[in-house]
């Protein structure tokens, strides 16, 4: 008997035991992933934050522009930049022939131009003289610099040249070539060249469809789940409409991108690309879990305080607007938050409302075409070139972090302003 | 408030029935509650003591499937009529719960919330007033005067019930309903909320239900012996404790049972 007793106690314990390890199995499992999956984005993705500059002297020549000794303002933004900025390339290599030569002017990104243009525009007096300006290196030269291109491949299989390579080795050996903190990446918006794509377009883009979705959705949201919470009867009807808010939030997020498409653009002609459309669809996405987590936190509110408010003749209206929605906001906020982030990173129904188009502007209002960050993200790794591909990793940081800084905002406040009731 | 020598009835209830959903909670209660006195409500747990208490304020209209009939008259006035304004009648009526129950917020605006929905101040210095006036009536002036705008949470439990009592006067109610305002309390808290029923009576008419027999002795002039839904007898404290007419009454106060 008492042997008996013993084997049991001493499977209950193994069995506790057994159960401690798999659960700590699975989440070491758990963090692995994770692990290896933020390795993999930092490691692609943390060299799209420095972008690789050829340091080329430029004479400003004034003839050369069509300028005179003390051109003005207007005279400078209309100069010809191009035959400088040209001539400055083939100066690297004196001798080059004309295919040489054009191989030369593809090793600094199409901007260049522009780039020498701004230096004079920011320093008119360097007019007549020569001065070293830092140019974009073209997106595969970046790359080399960076150690990520191929350079054993046979010549034709690479998209750069011996020749390029060879003066590239000697500009890096000039100290010529300078990696610096790429700015452009937040302040440009989408390009075809890798060197110049940056996403702003699409984080603006982002920004103004959630702002758009949080007007939309918070307002109803709350609405519904203080009515169907604190004043609706409750009965078959009310039972069928809880039902089917739950069901809304289990409905794939393509299908509201569909819906999206066939109403916002087909009937209603709302324009095409825009966060204003993207964040009315995300909306009808972010609405269920608004009003889950509203009517959960209204259900956290103990009764006693509703009976309090209720026997010092508050109305039932007082009652909830004084008391209960108050003590309800903390949850429903970081609810709220928890629906926006989801909305953030959801791709699908955005690219069926034609926010997958190429947007090469700042969008300055949510009636402007744009994109959003997951979408750049498929756009760009859907691009061949090799700088997309740490451009792919660099913006998945950046909506990483995003995120990250929404769930913590969302943490803050349920930890600050929850009331503790005894 | 006496007449001829007589107590005034503040409050008559006639033929009093409560449904829950089907089941019937009350059966027939007519009782009527004596003003500036204490009545006690006593009797075994789910004996309907509570519910009747609930009615006297139409607490149980939060309650869906509660149907109340019968006649509660007040003031001559039945508060079951369609007519009757639960707002007003909840603005007459306080009420003060098993669990302190305070708000969420500072002591100051626990106090002030009811005479602010009311309308009952006209000015900051009015509603100082109002606050100071319920706080020392509650007896708790003196313990918290220095900290009247920290959370009334903060407070010891004895305190928050005090404070739950100070808020359920600010509003001058006629009548104050007490649903067991001592059973989370320790002794000593609970004697000093006892002392402050004796000194309220003297403004307010008091319904006290409580599980505790020694506390209706000490604190009512009258008492209602309820059982399974129905009143088995009411009457003076000291004929119900010392001399009852019903033998359940006898068994229940004796400790036979409940």
């Amino acid at each position: 008997m008492n042997k008996n007793k013993e084997k049991l106690l001493a499977k209950r314990y193994s069995s506790e035991k057994r159960f401690q390890f798999l659960g700590k199995s699975a989440i070491f499992m758990a963090l692995l992933f994770l692990a290896i999956f933020i390795f993999k984005i930092f490691s692609t993705g943390y060299t799209a934050f420095q972008k690789t500059w050829l340091i080329v002297p430029v004479n400003f020549d004034a003839e050369t522009m069509y300028l005179d000794a003390n051109p003005s303002k207007e005279d400078l933004e209309d100069a010809d930049y191009f035959e400088i900025s040209l001539q400055s390339m083939f100066n690297l290599d004196k001798n080059a022939n004309e295919k040489q030569q054009n191989e030369l002017k593809k090793m600094v990104s199409y901007f260049f131009e522009r780039e020498i243009k701004q230096e004079l525009i920011n320093d008119p007096s360097l007019l007549g003289k020569t001065k070293d300006v830092y140019i974009t290196a073209s997106d595969d030269l970046d790359q080399v610099f960076k150690g990520n291109y191929p350079r054993d491949l046979p010549e034709n299989q690479r998209r750069v040249t011996d020749y390029q390579l060879k003066i590239f080795d000697q500009l890096v050996e000039q100290g010529k070539v300078e990696s610096k903190f790429n700015l452009s990446f937040f302040t440009y918006p989408d390009s075809r060249e890798a060197e110049l794509a940056g996403i702003a377009s699409s984080f603006m883009g982002s920004i103004f469809s959630i702002l758009v979705c949080l007007a939309i959705a918070f307002p109803v949201a709350v609405l519904a789940a203080i009515y169907l919470e604190e004043f609706a009867p409750k009965n078959r009807f009310t039972d069928f409409i809880e039902v089917n808010i739950n069901n809304l939030a289990a409905v794939p997020s393509i299908v509201f991108g569909l819906l999206g498409l066939g109403i916002l653009l087909a009937v209603f002609q709302l324009p095409r690309s825009t966060p204003l459309v993207g964040g009315i669809t995300l909306s009808l996405m972010t609405l269920p879990t608004i009003i889950i987590a509203c009517r959960a936190s209204l259900k956290a509110v103990p009764p006693s305080i509703r009976e309090a408010a209720l026997a010092m003749g508050a109305s039932r209206m007082q009652t909830t607007m004084h008391h209960t929605v108050p003590l309800s906001m903390p949850g429903t906020l970081s609810g709220t938050i928890i629906g926006l982030a989801q909305a953030l990173g959801e791709t699908a129904p955005l690219i069926l409302i034609g926010m997958v188009a190429f947007v090469n502007t700042i969008p300055g209002s949510p009636m402007d075409p744009a994109a959003s960050l997951p979408v750049q993200i498929y756009i760009w790794a859907e691009s061949a070139e090799r700088g997309f591909v740490e451009k792919v990793s660099a913006c998945i940081m950046v909506l990483l972090g995003f995120l990250i800084v929404m769930n913590l905002f969302a943490q803050i406040i349920r930890h600050k302003f929850e009331k503790k009731w005894s | 408030m006496k007449k001829n020598g007589v107590n005034m009835i503040k409050i008559s209830a006639k033929n009093v029935d409560v449904f829950y959903g089907k089941k019937q909670a009350l059966f027939n209660i007519n009782l009527e509650i004596e003003e500036n006195q204490v009545t006690a409500l006593i009797g075994p747990s789910g004996c309907g003591k509570s519910t009747f208490l609930r009615c006297l304020n139409r607490m149980n209209d939060v309650i869906d499937i509660c149907k109340v009939q019968g006649e509660i008259v007040i003031n001559d006035f039945n508060i079951n009529d369609k007519g009757c304004d639960v707002v007003r009648l909840r603005e007459k009526i306080g009420m003060v719960f098993q669990k302190p129950n305070p708000f969420p917020k500072t002591l100051y605006e626990n106090i002030s919330y009811g005479p602010t929905i009311h309308g009952m101040a006209q000015s900051k210095q009015e509603m100082d007033e109002i606050v100071e006036t319920s706080l020392k009536k509650a007896a708790l002036w003196e313990e918290v005067k220095d900290r009247l705008h920290e959370p009334g949470t903060g407070l010891s439990g004895g305190q928050q019930q005090r404070l739950c009592i100070a808020r359920a006067i600010s509003v001058q109610p006629e009548v104050i309903l007490m649903d067991e305002p001592c059973s989370a309390l320790d002794p000593i808290a609970t004697a000093q909320i006892e002392e402050l029923i004796d000194e309220l009576k003297k403004e307010h008419t008091i319904i006290i239900v409580t599980h505790s027999m020694a506390q209706a002795a000490r604190v009512s002039q009258n008492t209602g012996f309820f059982h399974l839904g129905e009143l088995i007898e009411h009457g003076s404290t000291d004929k119900i404790f010392k001399n009852p007419e019903n033998n359940k009454t006898q068994d229940y106060i004796t400790g036979r049972f409940g």
